[in-house]
């Protein structure tokens, strides 16, 4: 099996994309993240979803998790808070990280490389520097490990 | 050997203080090259007590950061400083003087950077929650702690250096220096009034959060808690009683931590952690530096120097080492120029030395290395633990924001200083 026959199409955000959009994007599908692209469609970078929790996380709690416990309940609620007024581009590392992009004649070994060696939940695969879909993990362990169900 | 001891002296405290090389690197590799030279050898360096590595200095600081690195696992920082921000009723000033004093307290009885290391986040906490800027408050924090480190013999590292220099034991620190830092607290804390009141206007909606934060969450695990509070008091009365139990502090901490580390059943990586081995290398490769200038007769040389600058007079000695280390502490790490002018001071205070039996000489020196690392942003280790913090929430300290705060509070701290040594010694 070859990349550009297993992808699957899969929604794109750019760096500008409201923070809070992204993270309903993600909540809504249950995707394990979404592929960032410039506004010209060139993949820009992978924004895992456990990278939004981190960052809704307030950084005095990631010093000290003690303290998350001494917040209430309300106000522990309502952490999504952060995710207001900033945008995509801002939950990015600030150092340009290596991108999980494959071409769509890789095989399925790989795609599994680059995702374990980037411990990426997602893989893009592109032709002529288009993204013609993604690979995720779970896809990609259905394909190796076949499904339980067939 | 006394020029090649004074060329790598030179070089290795300029590469510490331009923070070009990694301080630890700069000491090990000039501790190796008085070695393969053959200005000291391995008997000077591990095994005399005049030029070697102080051990008791290393492993009192090891006994303390395992005791440190069990309790923190507590919660019981948090839920003080909680405890005292509810207590304030989210109150600016009197959160940040609460917290001030907690913290100079707590570097009294453990090591500075510990302290803010742990008080800091719940500052960014208190302070989100009534809605006002946290800089002043960690910078306030910073500054509490050198004061209060300098109040005792554990609480600051050249406290730790001179005591096991001069045989001052605990009590002599909490007789001579606890009482005048207890004086320059209350200083500080009006003058935080003044300081930074354009920062303590909180939003009235917003401090009614604070009272919503349930400090009994912070209490991870209670037995523990009473486990390692019990042998913390237990260290504490080991060094008061070192007259009656004759057991140096190093022993005492060393005896603490592994009491400890037995009772509180935890992981040996869970307390490891927080050795900082890079502090204690570094120790080990300035003693040895410090020992060279010691066996090559340099050390003399500058005590008959100062004896000659300073005229017989203890006063003005002890104004020269005040604020002659007050300026040095600013610049540069307190701790090289500590362990440097120790020997200095072991020599003119001891038996045949020009100022015999006048230890007002090591209180005026520590006073001047603790209150002058206040100074600037780069002074102490805990002001660039605060900053590194603070840069990391979002909320950087610029060197001058700190320093403009900074050098004013040292100023008022070291001009309490003078009278109090000049009148009692």
């Amino acid at each position: 099996m070859r990349a550009g026959e297993v992808c699957e199409p899969y929604p794109v955000v750019t760096t500008g994309t409201p923070a809070l959009e992204a993270a309903r994007l993600m909540a809504r599908d249950r995707l394990p993240g979404l592929i960032v692209t410039s506004p010209d469609g060139t993949p820009r970078a992978v924004l895992p979803a456990s990278e939004v929790v981190r960052f809704i996380v307030p950084d005095y709690v990631q010093a000290d998790p003690t303290l998350a416990g001494v917040i209430g309940e309300i106000a522990a609620d309502r952490i999504a808070e952060r995710l207001a007024n900033v945008t995509v581009g801002d939950l990015l590392p600030k150092r340009p990280a290596e991108l999980p992009v494959l071409k769509a004649d890789d095989t399925l070994l790989e795609l599994a490389a680059v995702m374990a060696r980037l411990r990426s939940p997602l893989c893009a695969v592109v032709d002529g520097g288009r993204i013609v879909g993604v690979v995720t993990a779970s896809r990609l362990l259905e394909l190796a490990c076949g499904d339980p169900r067939s | 050997m006394m020029i090649v001891a004074i060329v790598v002296f030179t070089v290795v405290y300029v590469l510490i203080a331009s923070e070009r090389v990694n301080r630890v690197a700069a000491a090990l590799t000039g501790a190796g090259v008085i070695l393969a030279v053959g200005v000291i050898g391995p008997d000077d360096a591990f095994f005399s007590q005049e030029t070697g590595i102080d051990w008791n200095v290393i492993f009192l600081l090891f006994g303390m950061m395992v005791i440190v690195g069990v309790l923190r696992q507590t919660g019981i920082f948090e839920y003080v400083a909680i405890w005292a921000a509810k207590r304030a009723r989210g109150r600016p000033f009197q959160v940040m003087a609460l917290l001030c004093l907690i913290t100079a307290l707590a570097s009294a009885a453990l090591d500075n950077v510990t302290t803010v290391l742990l008080i800091a986040p719940v500052t960014l906490l208190v302070c989100e929650k009534i809605g006002v800027r946290p800089v002043p408050f960690l910078i306030a924090e910073a500054l509490a702690s050198n004061i209060g480190g300098t109040a005792t013999l554990v609480g600051d590292p050249p406290n730790l250096i001179v005591a096991s220099k001069s045989g001052l034991g605990f009590n002599d620190f909490l007789v001579n220096l606890a009482p005048i830092v207890i004086v320059m607290l209350v200083a500080f804390v009006a003058l935080s009034r003044f300081l930074f009141r354009k920062d303590f206007t909180a939003d009235p909606a917003q401090v009614a959060e604070v009272m919503k934060l349930d400090e009994r969450e912070a209490i991870q695990d209670r037995p523990l808690l009473v486990r390692s509070l019990l042998v913390l008091g237990l260290v504490l009365a080991g060094f008061t009683l070192h007259s009656v139990l004759h057991l140096e502090p190093s022993v005492v901490a060393l005896l603490g931590a592994g009491l400890l580390v037995a009772l509180s059943g935890l992981p040996p990586q869970t307390y490891l952690v927080d050795i900082e081995w890079e502090t204690l290398l570094f120790f080990a490769g300035l003693f040895m530096l410090v020992g060279s200038l010691v066996k090559t007769g340099v050390i003399g040389h500058v005590a008959t120097a100062l004896v000659t600058v300073t005229g017989d007079s203890v006063p003005v000695a002890m104004m020269v080492l005040l604020w002659g280390s007050a300026v040095l502490s600013a610049v540069v790490d307190n701790i090289p120029f500590v362990a440097t002018m120790t020997p200095v001071v072991d020599q003119l205070v001891s038996g045949n030395g020009a100022f015999a039996g006048q230890n007002g000489l090591w209180w005026a020196l520590l006073l001047g290395a603790d209150l002058g690392g206040n100074a600037t942003a780069i002074g102490a280790s805990a002001n660039v633990v605060v900053a590194g913090i603070a840069k990391k929430s979002g909320h950087p300290i610029s060197f001058w924001e700190f320093t403009r705060y900074g050098s004013v509070v040292a100023l008022v701290t070291l001009a309490i200083a003078t009278p109090y040594l000049l009148l009692r010694y």
